[in-house]
């Protein structure tokens, strides 16, 4: 499992090659804002599974988990 | 609960395929259900818009991929005379009613799945200058594993209310739509929970969509007795805007509608205040409350 500062860098890394000239920060509602959007969850989800080194169960996904890297860093960042 | 031998005493027709009839007193019920939602649709100032039965295939790509358990496809011989011959000297049907197809012609249009889909065909390519709202309503045709009558029907009738704007425009007309809801609800006495919900996306665990409506408050249903979702708020962002070139100040229009499956209410009208026709509310008066506060 990757420390939580190189799983941030990934995800701010990842964010961006989507955001095109928008200026991202972490607590930006990225999916609510349009800057990502449904198609690119599956590659997301996936990404975070390799990061953390867990698998994500869909199913318990909740409202919020990825309104910002800062949501997915207090959803998926730590230790599953 | 209702019991078929009850909706049947007041009119229900139920054809176990899925479908259900309607006559006397449950076919006034529907009618004052449907006028009463144009009443609130009269809101927003919306026109009234009517649609085919069908839509082109073409027009739904994303549907067919998303739902194919749930489509219905419009399907016919193929017209030349010999195919045709083959298929009405034959057996038409096989033992187990099913039709004996000869050659089918290509398959290019489906059953209505959502009565909304036919708005954003409809007002392709179009640059609104304001916000646009239209109401319209269809026979919508939907497979499940099993049928209930009124509850979960093969084809039903569904009104929807749709706003094509902005992002705050469409916002703002979901929060209106589901206050409405709700007060014409509490008028008629048929008490309702909003929740978050998905759609029945086939393969749900890798659908995009579904993974966004987990994550994103885009869904939510008006439900009776705990599951019965009587109606839905849907926020399609610019799914559909960028889907048909509809444009709302330069950019892809954002949709929402507030969709109600007719036979439904007519359910829980009946389960909240029995089968005396007496005993119903008046919805269309309490429409008009809900519409004037």
């Amino acid at each position: 499992m990757r420390s939580e500062t190189e799983i941030r860098a990934e995800l701010r890394t990842f964010v961006q090659r989507h955001a095109g000239q928008v200026a991202i920060t972490d607590d930006m509602p990225l999916f609510t804002l349009r800057v990502l959007r449904s198609v690119h969850l599956p590659e997301l989800i996936i990404l975070l599974e390799r990061l953390r080194g867990a698998p994500i169960d869909v199913e318990q996904l909740r409202m919020g988990d990825f309104d910002g890297i800062d949501a997915m860093m207090a959803s998926f960042g730590g230790k599953p | 609960m209702n019991t078929l031998t009850e909706l049947t005493g007041i009119g229900l027709r139920w054809d176990p395929s899925g479908q259900a009839g309607l006559t006397g007193p449950l076919l006034a019920l529907a009618g004052d259900c449907d006028r009463a939602f144009q009443h609130l649709a009269s809101r927003w100032g919306c026109p009234e818009e009517a649609y085919a039965a069908t839509l082109p295939a073409a027009a739904l790509h994303g549907h067919l991929r998303s739902f194919p358990h749930q489509v219905t496809f419009a399907a016919a011989l193929d017209p030349a005379e010999s195919n045709l011959a083959e298929f009405a000297d034959g057996p038409v049907l096989d033992r187990s009613g099913a039709v004996a197809l000869t050659r089918t012609a290509p398959v290019t249009a489906v059953l209505t799945p959502a009565a909304c889909y036919h708005v954003y065909h409809a007002h392709r390519g179009e640059q609104l200058p304001a916000a646009a709202y239209v109401t319209t309503r269809n026979t919508c045709f939907r497979r499940e594993p099993r049928y209930e009558p009124l509850r979960r029907q093969w084809t039903f009738a569904m009104r929807e209310i749709v706003c094509l704007g902005t992002a705050e425009e469409a916002t703002s007309f979901l929060a209106e739509a589901r206050a409405a809801v709700d007060e014409f609800a509490r008028l008629i006495d048929l008490p309702l929970a909003w929740t978050p919900a998905t759609d029945p996306f086939f393969r749900p665990d890798h659908h995009p969509g579904h993974l966004l409506q987990r994550i994103q408050p885009v869904k939510h249903e008006a439900t009776y007795g705990g599951s019965l979702a009587l109606g839905s708020a849907n926020l399609h962002h610019d799914h559909f805007g960028s889907a048909f070139g509809i444009t709302r100040g330069g950019a892809p229009a954002t949709t929402a509608c507030l969709a109600f499956g007719v036979e439904r209410w007519l359910y829980a009208l009946v389960d909240r205040h029995g089968a005396e026709p007496g005993g119903w509310p008046d919805l269309l008066a309490a429409a008009g409350q809900a519409v004037a506060r």
